[in-house]
């Protein structure tokens, strides 16, 4: 089953990555389209998730599964500084790992949904710098909201936790462009590579400040017995309590090729990870995420 | 090589959740899921005082009845009884053969025969909606049977339904075998009965692992909706199947002095029930608060009871006694 989503998936993205995608492309590299000091890009990105989840307050089992991630992202990049903010947006259907039964296998079915914002600025390191390195570190602040719907659980069908992280960021690109035009030998093929632009981008988000939203001691929603009196955010979060505990941590490896004109298109491997004790009981989640991203250069200065 | 090392670097590093978070506790053990069950009721089931409930020796009692070679029907029997000690049908081991019960109904007597009704009394009701409704007694009272707080209606099927009985000296709610369902449903039809907004009971939750340790009262109001309302007498029968959304419906109505609830005791049901999953996947629930009335008492649990106790005469299946008392309340 996963092997029939992931197979497709995969081949879509490298046919995006490879092919000349975009009509605006030029046969010349124009380094000064992107060198410029200052670029602002809008970026859309679509990838295939593989989300997993424990929830302690209802479950000691993992979910696991497979979905869809769209997010936006304005970047506003400079040789020394840059700031990035995003909004993404998950889903995924998950099923628990529920141990072989002798008997009758027990099973299940969960949607699980996200919406996070994520803001990060950066400045250069200049000691691990150079003419082909680019080093930066700062911070970034994410937020994901949590929302999972598990009918077999009965009163507690609906999963909500907010996480929110103040991270120390670290990023490191390097410029592996293809700065002469090269002419490979495939037998009796011979084709030119032209001159291109490329990065490989490492990213590291590790959470310094790690708060989350969670439920009381007992995971109920009493207070839905007003809750034709109060609005549902009301009732539903009136039971949950703010903690600092915890861990997060967040790497994203990316391989950026510009074209001509300043726009560039990336392929990425983003590993996310979450443990969230809250006051009672734990909640972890982990994804892999392979996302294709369309960076459109909007700006220059 | 250098982007290849790299790559398989955070390759590496990325798989290490499984190395940050706790082992998978799946497990199809029975004693471990014997024990997993056992503790999370015992932190957070809501009724052991008031059930006189020792758990530690039900605990003890029960597991020695399995040991780690028990097969799963012979766990799901030795669970479910375990469950049913508690007398509480909130409280349910769900597996993919069989689910578990307490059937608080059984109890008591039966105390609705849905035939008697139809036949006798309402041939060719409205059903408008969840609800069932006519003319009783000469158009001197509206009948609505509304059979479970899962049923739906809507604010519109409402305002026809109560419009429709503007003009009767009295309405007649039937509750029995009313098992419950969407706590929202109850203040959308009691809010249809009221003038105001009043303070109707209070809910407590577990919040601390002794038995006795509860969060503060949580106020439970009923708003008078803003639609079509009925503030003449209205009667409300209940009987022992009358359940949870049902029972918390029975102890708002003792706020208002135009409602009176009649029949039998209702099957209790005032914890709200909290779910979750054992680690061989098995699901269970089991309540986590407490309903109070209005001056802290807690007798939800065990049946809200009725202000005119009336029972059904099964030797005589043309009447409902229940129903004709009723009548006789609102006409006379």
């Amino acid at each position: 089953m996963n092997k029939q989503i992931i197979t497709p998936f995969f081949s879509l993205l490298l046919l995006f990555v490879s092919v000349k995608g975009f009509s605006q492309e030029r046969d010349s590299l124009n380094l000064q389209e992107i060198d410029s000091p200052i670029n602002y890009y809008t970026q859309l990105s679509v990838g295939l998730n593989n989300p997993m989840y424990r929830d302690f307050a209802t479950s000691p089992l993992f979910y696991s599964g497979f979905g869809l991630d769209l997010s936006a992202a304005w970047l506003k990049r400079a040789d020394k500084r840059e700031r990035i903010f995003e909004i993404g947006l998950g889903i995924s259907a998950q099923s628990p790992r529920v141990p072989e039964s002798n008997f009758i296998q027990a099973g299940g079915l969960a949607i699980f949904g996200n919406l996070r914002f994520f803001y990060q600025e950066l400045w250069k390191l200049e000691a691990l710098s150079n003419a082909k390195n680019n080093t930066k570190v700062g911070g970034a602040v994410i937020t994901t909201q949590n929302i999972r719907v598990n009918t077999a659980l009965q009163n507690n069908a609906m999963g909500l936790e907010n996480l929110l992280n103040i991270m120390a960021s670290a990023q490191w690109t390097r410029d592996i462009s293809r700065t002469e035009a090269k002419q490979l030998k495939l037998w009796f093929i011979k084709p030119t590579l032209k001159p291109v632009k490329r990065d490989l981008r490492f990213l590291l988000n590790v959470g310094v400040l790690n708060f989350n939203y969670r439920p009381g001691y007992a995971y109920s929603y009493d207070s839905e017995m007003n809750g034709t009196d109060t609005n549902p955010v009301s009732w539903v979060f009136s039971n949950y309590k703010w903690s600092l505990n915890g861990f997060r941590l967040k790497t994203q490896l990316e391989y950026i090729k510009y074209l001509p004109n300043g726009n560039a298109r990336s392929l990425s491997y983003v590993w996310e990870a979450a443990h969230a004790p809250g006051k009672h009981e734990a909640f972890q989640m982990a994804s892999h995420r392979l996302q294709y991203t369309i960076h459109f250069h909007t700006k220059k200065r | 090589m250098k982007h290849l090392l790299l790559i398989l670097s955070v390759l590496l590093f990325s798989s290490c959740e499984k190395m940050l978070f706790k082992k998978d506790l799946g497990s199809i053990d029975p004693l471990v899921n014997f024990d997993y069950l056992w503790n999370e009721v015992d932190q957070k089931y809501s009724y052991f005082e008031l059930k006189n409930i020792n758990w530690n020796q039900i605990g003890s009692t029960y597991r020695a009845m399995l040991s780690e070679n028990s097969s799963e029907e012979e766990l799901f029997s030795v669970l479910a009884a375990m469950l049913n000690e508690l007398r509480d049908d909130h409280t349910n081991l769900i597996t993919p053969f069989n689910i578990s019960s307490y059937n608080v109904a059984l109890t008591g007597p039966k105390n609705f025969r849905a035939r008697t009704i139809e036949e006798f009394y309402m041939p060719n009701p409205w059903r408008t909606g969840a609800l069932t409704h006519d003319f009783l007694s000469n158009n001197e009272v509206g009948y609505i049977r509304y059979g479970s707080f899962m049923s739906e209606f809507s604010d519109d099927q409402m305002d026809l339904v109560l419009e429709r009985y503007k003009n009767t000296k009295g309405i007649i709610l039937d509750l029995r075998e009313n098992g419950g369902g969407s706590i929202f449903n109850v203040p959308k039809l009691l809010g249809r009965f009221v003038d105001s907004k009043t303070l109707v009971g209070y809910s407590i939750t577990r919040n601390g692992s002794a038995h006795n340790e509860f969060g503060d009262k949580e106020e439970f109001y009923i708003t008078a909706h803003d639609g079509v309302k009925y503030t003449k007498p209205v009667i409300v029968l209940i009987d022992k199947g009358s359940y949870s959304a049902t029972t918390f419906f029975a102890v708002a109505t003792k706020a208002f002095p135009n409602i009176t609830l009649m029949g039998d005791a209702t099957g209790g049901g005032g914890g709200l029930p909290n779910g979750g999953q054992l680690p061989n996947g098995w699901n269970y629930r089991f309540s986590i608060s407490q309903l109070l009335d209005l001056n802290g008492n807690n007798y939800a649990e065990n049946g809200v009871p009725a202000d005119i106790n009336e029972a059904f005469d099964w030797s005589d299946l043309t009447k409902d006694e229940i129903l004709d008392k009723a009548i006789d309340e609102i006409v006379n």
